[in-house]
């Protein structure tokens, strides 16, 4: 089966010198929901940023569903969503025309983009804020406009970075609902977050980034068995063992 | 769906937006220009060119007439393409085009079009005020409609280099303090190239502006004081040299996707 994303020996080296990713490889099979953790600073973002070509790898390859990502990058684009980590949208604008403008750029059909903008506004439960700004929206709508937006082309791997950032628990029991469904119709996931126990909750496949590269990954079940607890295994792979250790965290 | 070789509603998608968005905005976009014009028109083409003599068989309203244009119609499509790459960045929704599945060559085509229209809807309004003042004649109208275009896609892809290179809103106006405005002023706007003490009109003739302004000069009242031929290659070699550039800062992703 082809992999959904199949990432070998990715490097990013900003123009400052910093080399944010330094040989990351891992791929995520056709319909997992994978969990992809690490501190601040670690690449994560980076990585999804080189994934979605927001930044241009320095080194390696990057294929979504067989189709390299920098050379064939206009076929690759069609098959991601990506719900960014911050605010990356007009904020003078209100969630519609954002749902639109957006879905024209994939090249979506005027009809077809309005079902998909009616379905998506009703699903995450704008239709009463249709008529405000960006910046008028609580924290908790932005997360929804955002993710509708990742969702606006029906991609088929979908990329959260901190998707339930700031929004309060009922949404994020809400979201956690909804990216189930997804999966379960077939949609592959990736997911950066830190809450460790939505992506204990969610996740099938893990990763641990620290310090650009990948120093963990398996199976949930391996992390929970093995290794005594994912927020354990993040610590120690992290290596922040000590600091939970004084913590109480076993 | 469907991939074809160009993303048609991308295309379209950029344009409409961006429209949408200086439209907003008429005040800033439009409004501005047109009154600066009016001015420049009344002042110097109407109560000073009262009391100046023709300027080859001229009247002076009509000799300034095409400068005053060009100026505004460069300074909008310039202010357009550089304030929108700059916003885009600066706000980083810009993300979603990067995101998109839109060419470079889509991108470009997006500000240049957009740009472009909104230095037409510009130079229209100045000729409509020029028809107040009974002076806006127009010989050759292609000429004049394509002169127009080329202009604004020239300072459009300046604009874009701008718009990419700024990393705060002061950079955005140094062009055009340091060098748009000064240039037109002295690119043969208000005065002959004759009227110029004879060691000066060397530097006159160096100064790409005044190629514009002599090029529009002629379309409109069909006066010129440079070859004609070495206005259109040098304009022309401008836009694919600076579209060629634009194009290849794109594709290496600088200030972009870095």
């Amino acid at each position: 089966m082809t992999s959904a994303l199949s990432i070998k020996d990715l490097r990013k080296t900003y123009r400052s010198g910093t080399v944010a990713v330094d040989g990351v490889s891992f791929s995520i099979a056709e319909g997992d929901f994978f969990g992809f953790l690490g501190p601040n600073g670690a690449g994560k973002s980076t990585t999804i940023h080189c994934i979605t070509g927001i930044a241009l790898p320095s080194a390696g390859t990057i294929e979504v569903f067989g189709v390299d990502a920098v050379k064939n990058y206009r076929e690759a684009r069609r098959l991601i969503g990506l719900s960014s980590q911050e605010f990356n949208v007009d904020v003078f604008a209100n969630a519609r025309d954002i749902l639109e403008w957006v879905g024209g750029y994939f090249g979506m059909p005027h009809a077809l983009r309005k079902r998909r903008v009616d379905m998506l506004i009703d699903r995450f439960g704008l239709g009463k804020h249709t008529t405000k700004t960006f910046r008028e929206l609580s924290g908790g709508l932005k997360r929804r406009v955002m993710l509708a937006r990742a969702m606006i082309h029906d991609p088929k791997l979908l990329i959260l970075d901190e998707p339930t950032a700031g929004v309060d628990v009922e949404l994020r029991l809400d979201l956690w609902r909804y990216l189930q469904e997804l999966n379960a119709e077939g949609k592959t996931i990736l997911l950066t977050s830190h809450y460790l126990e939505e992506v204990e909750r969610l996740c099938r496949t893990i990763a641990i980034m620290h310090e650009g590269r990948i120093v963990r990954q398996g199976s949930k079940h391996e992390f929970l068995t093995d290794a005594g607890g994912l927020e354990s295994a993040y610590l120690a792979a992290t290596g922040k063992a000590e600091a939970g250790a004084s913590a109480g965290i076993s | 769906m469907k991939t074809t070789s160009v993303n048609w509603i991308g295309l379209w998608t950029i344009v409409k937006r961006d429209t949408a968005r200086f439209l907003r905005v008429p005040v800033q976009t439009l409004l501005s220009p047109w009154i600066s014009a009016l001015l420049f028109i009344f002042v110097f083409g109407h109560v000073v060119g009262s009391r100046i003599d023709l300027i080859a068989g001229n009247r002076y309203i009509d000799f300034v007439l095409p400068g005053i244009l060009t100026m505004n119609v460069l300074t909008s499509a310039f202010t357009h393409a550089s304030s929108q790459v700059y916003f885009q960045r600066f706000i980083r929704y810009i993300e979603e085009l990067l995101t998109a599945p839109l060419s470079y060559a889509e991108l470009l085509a997006g500000y240049l079009i957009v740009s472009t229209l909104r230095g037409l809807i510009v130079g229209a309004g100045i000729l409509f005020i020029a028809v107040l003042f009974g002076a806006a004649s127009i010989t050759n109208a292609a000429l004049f409609f394509w002169m127009v275009v080329l202009i604004s896609v020239v300072f459009a892809l300046i604009g874009i280099i701008v718009g990419l290179w700024a990393k705060g809103f002061e950079q955005l106006n140094i062009l055009t303090t340091f060098i748009i405005m000064p240039l037109s002023f002295v690119g043969g706007m208000f005065n002959s190239i004759h009227m110029l003490p004879e060691w000066l009109q060397p530097f006159a003739l160096a100064n790409p502006f005044f190629y514009l302004m002599d090029g529009v000069r002629y379309a409109m009242i069909g006066y010129h004081e440079a070859s004609l031929l070495t206005g259109q290659a040098l304009l022309i070699g401008l836009a694919v040299v600076l579209f060629a550039l634009v194009w290849y800062l794109f594709k290496i992703g600088w200030r972009l996707r870095e």
